[in-house]
């Protein structure tokens, strides 16, 4: 008995150490972040390096916002993410309600080939649309960013998904009560639906704030760089200033982070709603 | 404002008299669903089909020239010729399958990542989630907010703490080293280091993901089943192996595929961290892509690579799920 106790204590204390390790090396890079986004760009070469955070972030801030207009590409990321978020749920919600409780010709059909093109990778569209966006004069505009993918082809399947759940005892006894149709989508199915618009939201929001390819290639005006655009000038420039790139990775970083912890449970339903297997 | 009440009140009415009807007019479910098929249309299904027109050309330049022009009554709709086209067939096909040797190059550095990366992470991923899963560890929350974390970064930005922690000079992974008595690697400046921090790199960002489905589906695997084994005298490894595995196998089985689809999408990390270097070392195939297409405006040939890449990660996803599906 006394070998089996400790050989449970031998997999307690190995199971331990190996999950203390991983949220080490997990911590390290974003430490690092930190540290080199607080000191002084004349110790940045020091050798040995720095390891104690110092207190120059704001002036680091300075620099970085007189090298890139970084607050410009803050607010550039802020409006694209939450516009692309709202139409996006709006559409995918809208879709997503009339394929879970209605009928029409040619439904299933339909969402299967929405279905089939889950797994088109953006890479393909990049080039037409590219093309596109020219020939419109829509390069360097917020609609040529988020009008693309809010007819986003996961999310009405995880609203269509959701959606079945709603009884339709329900709908229909609303519509008994007089409800039109368009007051049965947002007065009950949106109400009842919050949860999944929540981890939705968090997969488009992600997605929109870290998209690069794509802003890459239709944003060519500084004034219109998203928050990943500034930060790759930044490392392509002849000079790189680490310390200035860590600050605005910082920024970048930091407003999710909140997020992450705060939301917790719905960036998880996200990620997993993400993965439900058909 | 009686007036006004008076008449929101019958429009009320006449709206409420109006829906009774309306479960059987069939057109609501297509006013529904017509916003988005339009966005779709545009902007997913016609480039879809564009490009794989445009791999079969040579891109020339932009054109203003009409392709085709509808006439309804009072509107006309013109679609625009978008591209200046030069027909080539099967060429830039040709051309990318066994003269490219570049483009092979970036088949090999994204297979080389592949091969470590997927199963270095899908097996680390595993491992957290089985030990955060079992029933002698504490503070599991904490320990999977911790771990996950990363996931919360955006993909430019964590690169970007990348490039600065494996720099050959001033980065801390070469102080570390150091510290230790080990000679600083050239991880920035040699094809293997630089291929292996790009591996470091994505196993950072993506290992709380994949750790995060796991759990989920080692939660879902009913309990009587480990009892049962129990009774039968399993030990720990004999329940993973009988148990554990076989009840895990369609979760194991989308983290592979959704690991490789995404390993074969690599774009942001190297162009950050490598910029595709030292000299096309770490060149990805969507960087290949994005030069061709973006840098030397050789879009039809960049579209037939798109092509040939969709069909890479398509075959592999099959292989995956055949390999691995249920019996």
């Amino acid at each position: 008995m006394r070998s089996q106790e400790r050989k449970e204590a031998l997999w307690k204390f190995g199971g331990y150490i190996f999950l203390l390790t991983l949220v080490a090396l997990v911590m390290i890079p974003l430490y690092w972040m930190l540290v080199a986004a607080t000191i002084p760009q004349s110790e940045f070469f020091a050798w040995p390096p720095r390891l104690i955070p110092g207190t120059e972030f704001l002036s680091n801030f300075q620099a970085l916002q007189e090298n890139v207009n970084f607050v410009r590409s803050m607010g550039n990321s802020i409006i694209i993410s939450v516009s692309y978020t709202i139409l996006s749920l709006i559409l995918c919600s809208m879709a997503g309600f009339a394929f879970a409780k209605y009928e029409f010709r040619f439904k299933e059909p339909l969402f299967y080939f929405i279905l089939a093109t889950l797994v088109l990778p953006i890479q393909l569209l990049i080039i037409p649309l590219f093309l596109l966006m020219v020939q419109i004069g829509w390069t360097n505009s917020y609609l040529a960013v988020i009008l693309p993918w809010a007819a986003n082809p996961l999310g009405i399947f995880l609203m269509r998904q959701n959606m079945k759940a709603i009884p339709d005892s329900l709908l229909e006894s609303a519509r008994m009560d007089g409800a039109t149709e368009f007051q049965l989508y947002y007065k009950i199915a949106l109400p009842t639906m919050l949860p999944s618009l929540a981890a939705l939201s968090i997969i488009l929001f992600l997605n929109q704030w870290q998209a690069f390819l794509y802003p890459l290639v239709i944003l060519q005006d500084p004034q219109m760089y998203t928050i990943p655009l500034a930060l790759a000038e930044l490392v392509g420039a002849q000079r790189v200033y680490f310390d200035q790139i860590m600050v605005a990775t910082s920024l970048a970083v930091t407003p999710i982070f909140i997020v992450f912890l705060t939301m917790q449970q719905y960036f998880i339903k996200g990620i997993l709603s993400g993965s439900v297997k058909q | 404002m009686p007036a006004v009440r008076q008449a929101s009140d019958q429009l009320r009415f006449l709206r409420q008299n109006l829906s009774q009807r309306l479960p059987n007019i069939p057109g609501i479910p297509y006013i529904y669903i017509s916003p988005f098929f339009i966005l779709f249309g545009a902007f997913l299904l016609f480039p879809t089909v564009y490009t794989l027109y445009l791999s079969f050309f040579e891109y020339l330049g932009v054109s203003n020239d009409i392709l085709l022009s509808v006439t309804m009554g009072p509107i006309e709709v013109a679609i625009p010729q978008m591209a200046n086209l030069e027909f080539v067939g099967l060429s830039n096909y040709e051309r990318l399958l066994f003269r490219d040797s570049l483009f092979h190059r970036s088949l090999f550095n994204t297979s080389f990542i592949f091969f470590i990366q997927v199963p270095l992470m899908v097996g680390v991923g595993l491992a957290t989630a089985l030990v955060l899963d079992a029933k002698f560890i504490r503070a599991k929350g904490l320990f999977r907010t911790l771990i996950a974390l990363p996931v919360a970064t955006g993909l430019v930005a964590y690169s970007t703490i990348f490039l600065l922690l494996f720099n050959d000079q001033v980065g801390l992974i070469n102080y570390i080293l150091t510290q230790v008595g080990v000679e600083p690697v050239a991880w920035l400046g040699s094809a293997w280091g630089a291929r292996f921090t790009l591996v470091i790199a994505v196993t950072w960002r993506w290992l709380g993901y994949n750790m995060i489905i796991l759990l989920a589906g080692l939660q879902t695997v009913p309990q009587q089943l480990y009892e049962a084994a129990e009774i039968d005298g399993a030990g720990r490894w004999q329940k993973f192996r009988y148990v554990t595995l076989p009840q895990l196998r369609p979760v194991l089985l989308f983290v592979v595929v959704a690991s490789t689809i995404g390993t074969f999408q690599l774009f942001s990390e190297p162009f950050v961290i490598t910029g595709g270097g030292p000299s096309n070392a770490t060149i990805t195939i969507v960087q290949y892509i994005y030069q061709r297409a973006f840098e030397s405006f050789d879009l039809g040939y960049a579209s037939a690579a798109s092509v040939i890449l969709v069909a890479i990660v398509s075959v592999l996803s099959i292989v995956q799920i055949q390999y691995g599906g249920d019996e």
